[in-house]
């Protein structure tokens, strides 16, 4: 099994593109293996095109950093953050792992997504922002310290993912009506049932910036 | 080093006067706000230890099975693999969905090695009929599934009480009579974290390290010890968050077991968290229920005799439902009849959820008692007061009335009718619960530098426990939360309780008061040469300490901390006086039925709720709105569905299996029951979850006279309910 060593040590040295074509020749080559002699197989392949598989190296830039990661064409990005990335950034949690819950939502180019649907590969170059990226527990977001105003959480495993979502809902809508709001936080379960508290936070910190607004 | 106070206490703890209360009963932001809202918060699932390892488990994805192979050969070549085996043998069955259907744990360097590795194992197996539903399982001839002794049949013992033939002369003799059917879903718990450990192993006899997503810290490490070869003291078992427990999660179950396992083998950490659709088969729910009920009512409204036929369906497990009739008061109790009794299939066993049994019960008797409302023309409060004993419930029913506007609202004794297409409605519930208190210990540290550490064992399963850990001790010194570090989660601390049943604050808060009082009275002791007042004449408040009747006398915090030459351990231990179980609750609903498409909305939920001395207003608001919206999702939404054919769990994601979502959510309000002035406090998380959806079946009966005796309530089921089969 050979491993691509991205030459150029650019962060975008490995394109998406570049990266899913090597992928899928190796799941092609897989599925010829079978019926042709191995001559054969290899006489099909072109020359010019390098074979990839196993994992690669590529950058990815989360939070304003540019950071390593080790991904297959498989790898997601909700698990390059918790599993691949060193020091792993755990904030974003996984729950459902199919697009249900929300829980993984981070920002990519600045709309939120949900990473355990989003290869890594397909995130090359582009900003991401996961919780971590909003604030920390002595710096925190207007919208993090809304949440802890609120009691927007109770056992906090959906708060990550709602802490994402509201920052998104607030920048894309800032004047959502309560309905508008419940509209744009609906990709995110709680299951403590927290969310009276939470459209109470966002609703909060709606109240604070337009204030903040009418004082400038 | 610290030691403990000698001096006996020189009083009793108490909770005090609550218009002297500066800490408590007020609005306290959870002391882990911030690490939870900033992604910093650490979980089991999150813990990442040098070399640690990934493990996963093969779950058999139909409920029976003869194993007739189980080859390991090709997963154990696979990249990464560092442990693998089989947990079944050939010729070994699988007998239900379960913790027994589990055939294999993998152990790699990745979890997607692990994942891959656990592809390639290639299991030889046969079919066995599935036995997933009722009918099954009750089926002449049917498999014998149960896992009693000898058992030759699904059906358990049935327990029966009361005499039959007085229960069915008091219905003959009754001016209203109402008899249905009830049938209630297994529903899952739903734990965002999933279940699972991660261990790291140590040499010798040295102290093992495990992190759990556990409602009992206390009381994993002996339920490791065995599987870990070495006594409980020395197993340390860390919980500093964990995401969302509601019942399932009691014991390391065999997913915990097999965590310790592989890192016994390897000598290496090794992670093993159920992944979802594994959750959704070995990990427990609640028991769904049959219910037959008949009750009948004299023309006052009062409830005269009843009769209950019930199976429970807890899978392999025996399933709960509490005995008729519930919460309310038959007028002759030897009127009650009541036969339940367990069917089992081959499913996962049903585990304690939240208030276990008390949801399923609550259906049945709330509906019956509607009924019997509309039959007598008599308004849903009225007969509810008519019908229970307690005082308290009374004064909530009236409130929750009042709140979503009961006096205003048309049907107040018959159902309505739609209008367009639509129609409003109002329903109500009631609550009652006795959470315990027991044996639980707490060490609260006061240091000459000021410092103070509250310390117990106890985990916070998002209930807002941590935050009191600090802020009983806070109001005690007369300190802000912030200048008391609270430290929980860790099994070295002195032990607390599991949390079962809403006892981890009528067992921790007691113990965590007891610890403060003794600290306050060590202080005071150091005082009496300073300030020259004996022991209990002094007032500590705003971060001072003085003399009561004489504020001349003073001395700010930090100059009384000044006075220890070394840190001062008291240590507190439950105090039966500081808690007091029994609580309840009244709960409305109004919902809006579009008579044409079926669907319903819910537009408003109350609630009302007592617990003597609320700790946290803001924390108990939150645990009111959680067992609303919980409620709420079990009635509109949860249902696990099988296929009958093959025995396939359809249901095992979060997109078949649904959930409330903030478009379900409607107008909540939390009423704190301020009424109830009880000197005492105790959990109260199981009450809220009882009625609700018990409230907006009867909303829907009140909006348009469509009796709903199914759950959970969708289109299809409004529908035929109020239009027959199509």
């Amino acid at each position: 099994m050979r491993e691509m060593d991205p030459s150029s040590g650019e962060p975008s040295a490995i394109s998406r593109r570049s990266f899913l074509k090597g992928a899928t020749q190796v799941a092609a080559a897989g599925g010829i293996i079978g019926a042709a002699p191995a001559s054969e197989q290899d006489a099909e392949v072109e020359p010019e095109v390098e074979t990839l598989s196993g994992s690669a190296s590529m950058e990815l830039l989360v939070n304003g950093k540019s950071r390593s990661v080790e991904v297959e064409p498989r790898t997601t990005l909700l698990h390059a953050l918790r599993n691949e990335m060193k020091p792993p950034l755990t904030g974003t949690k996984e729950v459902c792992g199919t697009g249900s819950c929300g829980a993984c939502t981070v920002l990519i180019d600045g709309q939120p997504a949900y990473s355990c649907l989003s290869l890594a590969v397909t995130c090359a170059g582009r900003p991401i922002t996961t919780v971590e990226g909003f604030g920390s527990a002595d710096a925190m977001s207007d919208v993090q310290q809304s949440f802890c105003d609120k009691d927007g959480m109770m056992c906090g495993f959906c708060t990550p993912g709602f802490v994402v979502a509201t920052h998104a809902a607030l920048d894309r809508a800032p004047k959502a009506s309560l309905d508008e709001l419940k509209y744009e936080l609906s990709g995110n379960f709680c299951r403590c049932g927290t969310y009276p508290h939470v459209f109470d936070a966002a609703q909060a910190v709606q109240k604070d910036r337009a204030r903040g607004e009418d004082g400038r | 080093m610290s030691r403990p106070t000698s001096r006996p206490a020189a009083s009793d703890p108490s909770w005090g006067e609550r218009s002297d209360l500066d800490v408590l009963n007020r609005d306290i932001p959870r002391v882990d706000g911030p690490v939870k809202a900033t992604g910093e918060a650490v979980y089991t699932h999150d813990v990442r230890l040098p070399d640690m390892l990934w493990a996963r488990v093969l779950v058999h994805p139909v409920p029976r099975a003869e194993i007739e192979s189980i080859d390991l050969e090709a997963a154990s070549e696979m990249p990464g693999v560092v442990h693998i085996e089989a947990l079944k043998e050939p010729g070994d069955t699988v007998r239900y969905l379960g913790d027994d259907a589990v055939l294999a744990v993998v152990a790699a360097e990745t979890p997607d090695q692990a994942a891959d590795a656990l592809g390639a194992i290639v299991v030889q197996a046969k079919r066995l009929a599935p036995v997933v539903t009722p009918e099954q399982a009750l089926e002449e001839g049917a498999p014998v599934v149960s896992r009693r002794r000898k058992a030759d049949s699904n059906v358990g013992r049935a327990n029966e009480r009361g005499d039959e033939a007085v229960a069915d002369a008091a219905l003959a003799g009754a001016v209203a009579v109402v008899e249905r059917t009830f049938e209630i879903p297994i529903q899952h718990h739903v734990c965002l974290e999933t279940h699972g450990h991660v261990v790291q192993p140590a040499p010798d006899n040295d102290q093992v390290t495990v992190y759990a997503s556990t409602q009992s810290v206390s009381g994993t490490p002996r339920g490791l010890a065995r599987t870990l070869g070495r006594d409980a003291s020395k197993i340390r078992v860390l919980t500093p968050h964990m995401g969302g427990g509601f019942g399932s999660k009691f014991g390391p179950g065999l997913e915990g077991a097999l965590a310790a396992r592989v890192a016994n083998v390897t000598g290496r950490p090794v992670h093993l968290m159920l992944t979802r659709a594994d959750e959704f088969a070995i990990a427990g729910n609640r028991s769904g229920s049959r219910q037959n009920l008949k009750v009948g009512a004299d023309s006052d409204g009062r409830l005269v005799g009843l009769k209950l036929e019930a199976d429970k369906l807890g899978g392999v497990s025996g399933g709960s439902l509490p005995g008729p009739p519930y919460i309310y008061t038959v007028t002759d109790g030897a009127a009650v009849f009541s036969k339940i009794r367990s069917v089992h299939t081959a499913t996962d066993g049903s585990r304690a959820m939240r208030a276990p049994g008390h949801p399923q019960a609550s259906f049945a008797m709330e509906a019956a008692v509607d009924e019997l409302a509309y039959l007598l023309g008599m308004d849903l409060v009225d007969i509810r007061i008519r019908n229970l004993e307690s005082a308290v419930h009374h004064r909530q029913l009236r409130r929750v009335a009042e709140e979503i506007g009961w006096a205003d609202h048309p049907n107040r004794d018959r159902p309505g009718a739609a209008v367009n297409g639509r129609a409003v409605g109002i329903g109500f519930g009631v609550s009652v619960w006795g959470p315990g208190g027991r044996s639980s210990r707490c060490d609260v540290t006061v240091r000459p530098d000021g410092s103070v550490v509250s310390a117990t064992a106890t985990q916070d399963l998002g209930t807002g426990a941590r935050t009191y850990v600090a802020a009983i001790v806070a109001e005690e010194l007369g300190l802000t939360v912030d200048m008391v570090e609270a430290r929980i989660g860790d099994s070295d601390l002195p032990p607390s309780v599991t949390s079962g049943g809403s006892v981890t604050t009528g067992s921790s808060a007691p113990a965590i008061k007891d610890a403060a009082h003794k600290a306050r009275e060590g202080l005071e002791a150091l005082l009496t040469d300073v300030l020259e007042a004996p022991v209990g004449s002094y007032v500590w408040k705003d971060g001072r300490v003085s003399v009561r009747g004489d504020a001349s006398r003073s001395l700010p915090w930090i100059a009384v901390c000044a006075l220890l030459r070394e840190p001062l351990l008291a240590q507190g231990e439950f105090r039966d006086f500081l808690h007091e179980g029994r609580i309840h609750g009244a709960q409305a609903a109004k919902v809006e039925v579009d008579t044409l498409t079926g669907r319903v909305k819910v537009l408003k939920m109350v609630t009302c709720q007592d617990q003597g001395l609320p700790l946290n207003r803001l924390a108990l608001r939150s645990q009111i709105n959680g067992g609303m919206v919980q409620a709420l999702s079990y009635g509109l939404l949860e249902q696990r569905v099988f296929d009958e054919q093959d025995g396939f769990l359809l249901s095992d994601n979060l997109d078949l299996y649904k959930i409330a979502g903030s478009q379900e959510i409607p107008e909540m309000v939390a009423l704190i029951d301020d009424e109830d002035e009880r000197p005492s406090v105790c959990g109260m998380a199981e009450a809220p979850v009882i009625p609700g959806h018990s409230a907006i079946a009867g909303a829907i009966h009140n909006a348009c006279g469509a009796r709903l005796t199914r759950m959970p309530f969708t289109a299809d089921n409004v529908l035929e309910t109020l239009y027959g089969k199509i």
